[in-house]
């Protein structure tokens, strides 16, 4: 059962020149005091073709978190032109914001989000080479996407539990100290444990 | 109203329903499926090392059961979350399903040992452990779900095996015999669950009205895919529906009216099935069912606990009486209560006197923003709600919108203050997800959300694209499908830098943070308290006092030597006690050294003439004359009575010191240490006593005489039986030590006396324990902590009047002002103080033998313990009220109490104990029993 659970994001000063800073206001609830702080990310995603293009705007680290109902503003700079390929920089793609606990990713909200030019000469004739100075960034408020993943908060290093499918068999023989698979919490092995992300959107 | 869940994270999460919310969505969730319950976890369980299999309420619901992959069953104390009253162990595999008897004497478990356990909750110990139908179980089931017939006759395992075929093992209660069982799944069975309703067969018109047996319902689900239901009436299953679904069927739950069924699966769908009271049968009312329930096991065995009272049956027509008159009081009270809250909730919406909407205009200017030791920016997040369970406080806080869409309208949707309801996705984080609604099999849709399930991970499945047609640039649809993952998947970046030792927050931020956070709350609090604290004025207690004093009819003599008193008042008299030793030594010292002697007490010098007023209804004087009348010489003294205007007189030889008369007797006492007592008709009645000492003072009640002699040591006699009530006691032992003077002498019309000193205590002298007694101290901090005004009958809360209340000098209700003060005692204190004060006012009361009080003081004690739940007390009382039914010749039990019968008492007590529901036990079996009494 998660600790954290997102009651809200809000999207502020939406739509915005493409210059300007995302910023989001969040609210979450917390079911026991944590320990150690969340880490909130702003990623934004330059290409939908590869994670090549991903630009983390921000990190903020939120602490401390004891039990209750929190809000902050989370602000990050607008991504930088220069990385986004020029094919990509006017249409739809995607801001994610994510939060982690000890290194552990437990949920993702994604927004689509809506680059174009709000003039309409610049919309017919679109410049070659993308003036980001006329740009007007849409975030498609309506409908985040929401994935929730299921992680430790626990302090021990036990292992990510296994979701279903927990094949008794097996389970019969081994201790339950958890111990064989000890180390798979490293935030360096997450990206190996797929499968047990849980999507909630629509 | 509680929901337990239990997780593959080990913890066991308890969930209350929070009613003051309404339905809500869950962030992110499409907005149109909103949870149309609110829950909110409030307790969290932890002790299995594994995985929890199942959860189960105990019939009484005072227990919760768990079982885990780590062997064990635990059960937990419902009333006291998280306490453990029992861990089970014994099984030596996976423990994966619970049931409780339905009477609950036992908890039966099943696990991957291949045996199934029942336990005894009476001392949690291994009842038996069934092995023969299992031996051939091989394989393994995801969960092995067994169940427990609502009559209690049967048990019901999951995955049992007859035969190499797959079946689910009835064992009967009564002995715990193997030899039935339902056959036909083709694969090992996962759950049975039998239907809450016992049934009896359907009336038909025309039909013979031959009554039938009742009979029981169960559903049996299995790893094949099907679902059975059978009436333990019929050879054969009611009905069978093959691949429900694609998976395993992993829990069924019946419906409370016992007409619906809900399955759920491996697959992840749930399946609603419909009966109709043709197909089943007729449900049995509770009454019906708890009556068999007493039939085959005794009342015993149903014991009552809070939470099911609402649904109790009445067995007692007093009992109804009661409890109708009580709900009407609950509904008086409920319908202020609303006045209450309809008051708050004007004020809500204000965190410290500020809006939620002001906060969110200022958040990121008004947000403490640090760096790290690394140079990393750290946000302290604003707190805006603590996490209250109490259904009130939750909802002042919930304006804020429900979506990211109402970012931009956000002003307009929160002038309103009457809350978004937006409290909703704690308690079902995974699952309100899919709207979807394809059907699968005729019965069953896609999964809304099972939080019911133990499967807290669905399998990611796609998320349909958004609509296109929100966003502006339709020829994009191709690349948004291509974002879907990265939505749904952890991407590399995300896995930032693990948290390090900057991260941990200081202490004093912590510390900051929380005493922040508490002060939103006691503010009100010491506003009310202050309220409360009125001001009691000193002069109304000690003059209502007085007044009963005056109503109290010679309880007291007062006796003032010299002046004649014109009216009965009664003036405390004073004694200083000269102890010429306390002076020069240790205080301590004096008290265990200086013996008796040392104490002195003043005495009446002799006095030519005096008059004493005994009282004013009837009228009566004593009229002393010193040294009248000589006869060659001697001189004799004169004593003259005069009693509603009959007069006698009587001469005595030597002077007389001081005199004081009752309504019995009048008596004085002589220089040389002579005591004389006269009838009221002047007639001698003893010849005269010799005092160990000369006297100090002197007291009448009744036929009773008491004689506080200047060495202090007391004695009182009965001159009516002619017998010693206390022999030359010693003051010593209450007055030593200090130079306490004894403020107030009182003797009651029981020939009890009781000295009440300076220093604000009273000590009554105990004759059959022949020991002083502590009956009052002003200083007492319990009399000031207890409360107990919720137990006050209105009508004579201040009537109460006797030894006692002259004694404390204080009106019974003035205590408990204390307590309203200190606020911040915690419920437990008060109560413990409370009980303890009252019960010392009982003993008090009933060492003075003031029957009065005692009953007034026993009916508090009494409505006290019903109002707080104290069975074993309770009980004790009305047993000693009670006595023993049938008579037997050694039985030490004395039928009254200071002179009241005690069966009478227990009649009185009766009404009081009928106000709780949970000692309609108690009340049945007491009326019974004096019922039993009065036929004899």
């Amino acid at each position: 059962m998660a600790k954290v659970s997102v009651l809200n994001v809000a999207v502020l000063e939406n739509p915005s020149p493409f210059h300007s800073p995302f910023r989001f206001e969040i609210s979450f609830e917390c079911n026991e005091a944590l320990a150690d702080d969340l880490e909130w990310k702003i990623i934004y995603v330059g290409s939908a073709e590869s994670e090549e293009f991903d630009q983390i705007l921000d990190s903020v680290l939120v602490g401390p978190v004891p039990a209750g109902r929190h809000m902050f503003v989370f602000q990050a700079d607008a991504p930088n032109p220069s990385l986004i390929p020029e094919t990509d920089a006017v249409g739809v793609t995607v801001v994610l914001i994510t939060c982690t606990y000890h290194g552990q990713e437990f949920i993702r909200v994604g927004y689509y989000v809506n680059n174009e030019y709000p003039n309409p000469e610049l919309r017919e004739n679109p410049p070659l080479k993308p003036d980001f100075s006329q740009l007007q960034r849409n975030i498609l408020t309506s409908n985040p996407r929401v994935t929730r993943f299921h992680i430790n908060w626990d302090n021990n290093t036990d292992r990510l539990e296994a979701i279903e499918n927990h094949d008794p068999a097996l389970g019969c023989g081994f201790p339950l100290s958890c111990t064989p698979i000890k180390g798979l919490g490293l935030p360096g092995c997450i990206p190996g444990l797929l499968p047990e992300n849980s999507m909630d959107c629509i | 109203m509680y929901l337990a869940s239990g997780g593959d994270d080990k913890l066991i999460m308890v969930w209350k329903r929070a009613t003051y919310i309404g339905p809500s969505t869950v962030f992110g969730s499409s907005g149109k499926l909103a949870n149309v319950e609110q829950w909110r976890c409030v307790s969290i369980l932890r002790s299995h090392s594994g995985d929890v299999m199942d959860v189960a309420w105990s019939p009484h619901d005072a227990w919760l059961a768990s079982c885990s992959v780590d062997n064990t069953v635990v059960i937990w104390n419902a009333v006291k979350f998280p306490e453990i009253l029992a861990t089970l162990r014994g099984h030596s595999g996976l423990v994966k399903g619970l049931t409780w008897d339905p009477v609950g004497k036992y908890i039966a478990s099943q696990a991957d040992d291949r045996s199934l356990k029942v336990w005894r909750t009476l001392d949690w110990q291994l009842e038996t452990s069934i092995t023969k139908p299992f031996d051939e179980c091989g394989g393994t089931t995801h969960v092995l779900r067994l169940s427990w017939s609502p009559d209690g006759h049967y048990l019901v395992s999951a995955h049992a095996m007859n035969n190499s075929g797959p079946t689910a093992q009835i064992i009967e209660r009564e002995g715990w015999k193997t030899n039935m069982d339902f056959v036909g799944h083709r694969k090992a069975v996962t759950v049975v669950k039998f239907n809450p309703k016992i049934f009896k067969k359907k009336q038909k018109n025309g039909s013979s009205a031959k009554p039938s047996c009742p009979y029981c319902c169960c559903a049996v689900g299995s790893k094949d895919r099907s679902l059975s239901v059978w009436l333990t009436c019929l050879k054969r299953p009611l009905v069978v529906i093959h691949e429900l679904f694609d998976k395993s069927i992993m829990d069924i739950s019946w419906t409370l009216n016992g007409l619906g069924i809900l399955v759920c699966s491996m697959d992840g769908s749930v399946a609603f099935l419909d009966f109709s009271q043709d197909e089943l049968g007729d449900p049995l009312s509770e009454e019906e069912k708890s009556r068999i329930h007493q039939s085959t096991y005794g009342k015993s065995l149903a014991i009552m606990t809070e939470t099911q009272l609402s649904t109790a049956v009445i067995e007692n027509p007093e009992m109804l009486k009661y409890q109708r008159r009580q709900q009407q009081q609950q509904l008086d009270q409920k319908g202020s209560a609303a006045r209450e809250t309809g008051s708050t909730t004007s004020v809500a919406g204000v965190v410290n006197g500020e809006s939620l909407e002001d906060i969110r205009k200022n958040l990121l200017k008004k947000q403490v923003e640090t760096r790290t030791a690394d140079g990393r920016r750290r946000i302290t997040p604003l707190c805006i709600a603590q996490l209250d369970t109490g259904d009130f406080s939750t909802a002042f806080f919930n304006s804020i919108p429900l979506s990211g869409s109402l970012a931009g309208t956000m002003l307009t949707s929160h002038s309103s203050p009457q809350l978004l309801p937006l409290d909703s996705n704690t308690p079902v984080p995974f699952g309100t997800s899919k709207p979807s609604t394809e059907p699968v099999a005729a019965t069953s849709t896609r999964p809304a959300g099972d939080s019911v399930s133990k499967d807290s991970v669905n399998a990611a499945s796609a998320p349909a694209a958004p609509s296109p047609s929100i966003l502006t640039t339709p020829s994009k649809i191709e690349p948004m499908k291509a974002f879907d993952s990265r939505f749904t998947e952890r991407s590399k970046a995300t896995p930032g830098a693990p948290a390090l030792a900057g991260l941990t927050p200081t202490a004093m931020e912590r510390l900051k943070e929380q005493s922040l956070v508490k002060e939103l709350r006691p503010r009100d609090v010491l506003e009310s308290s202050s309220d409360s604290d009125e001001k009691v004025p000193v002069a109304k207690p000690s003059s209502l006092s007085k007044r009963k004093l005056e109503l109290e009819v010679e309880t007291v003599e007062k006796k003032k030597k010299g002046r004649p008193r014109k009216d009965s008042r009664l003036m405390p008299m004073s004694l200083s006690v000269q102890s010429p030793a306390a002076l020069t030594a240790e205080k301590d010292a004096v008290c265990l050294s200086v013996p008796a002697a040392a104490l002195k007490l003043p005495m009446p010098g002799p006095q030519r003439t005096f008059t004493l007023q005994v009282s004013s209804d009837p009228s009566m004087y004593i009229e002393v004359e010193n040294e009248v009348t000589a006869v060659g010489g001697i001189k004799l003294s004169r004593l003259k009575c005069s009693r509603e205007g009959k007069e006698w007189e009587t001469v005595l030889t030597s002077r007389i010191l001081t005199a004081a008369g009752s309504c019995d007797v009048v008596c004085v006492a002589c220089e040389k240490r002579m005591l004389s007592v006269f009838s009221t008709c002047g007639r001698r009645l003893l010849p005269p006593i010799l005092l160990p000492s000369p006297i100090s003072t002197l007291h009448c009640t009744g036929s009773y005489v008491m004689a506080l002699t200047a060495t202090a040591t007391l004695s009182v006699w009965d001159v009516h039986r002619q017998i010693v009530v206390v022999k030359e006691e010693s003051l010593h032992s209450i007055l030593a030590g200090s130079d306490m003077t004894v403020s107030q002498i009182l003797l009651t019309q029981h020939g009890i006396p009781v000295m009440n000193l300076s220093d604000g205590k009273a000590y009554c002298f105990n004759p059959s324990l022949s020991a002083w007694n502590l009956v009052s101290d002003k200083q007492d901090s319990l009399a000031q902590c207890a409360d107990f005004r919720s137990s006050l009958p209105p009508q004579d809360a201040m009537l109460c009047s006797g030894p006692l209340a002259i004694v404390q000098g204080r009106a019974s209700t003035s205590s408990g002002r204390q307590a309203a003060r200190l606020f911040s005692v915690p419920h437990m204190v008060q109560q413990e103080t409370t009980l303890a004060y009252l019960e010392s006012q009982v003993a008090a009361a009933l060492t003075l033998r003031s029957s009065h009080e005692y009953r007034h003081w026993l009916l508090l004690y009494v409505r006290y313990l019903v109002n707080e739940g104290f069975e074993y007390r309770l009980r004790e009382i009305c047993k000693d009220l009670l006595g023993p039914v049938h008579s037997s010749t050694g039985s030490q039990w004395e039928s009254t109490v200071v002179g009241l019968r005690k069966r009478d008492l227990l009649k009185e007590l009766l009404p009081v104990i009928g106000q709780n529901l949970r000692f309609q036990r108690l009340f049945t079996e007491c009326q019974e029993q004096l019922d039993i009494l009065r036929d004899k």
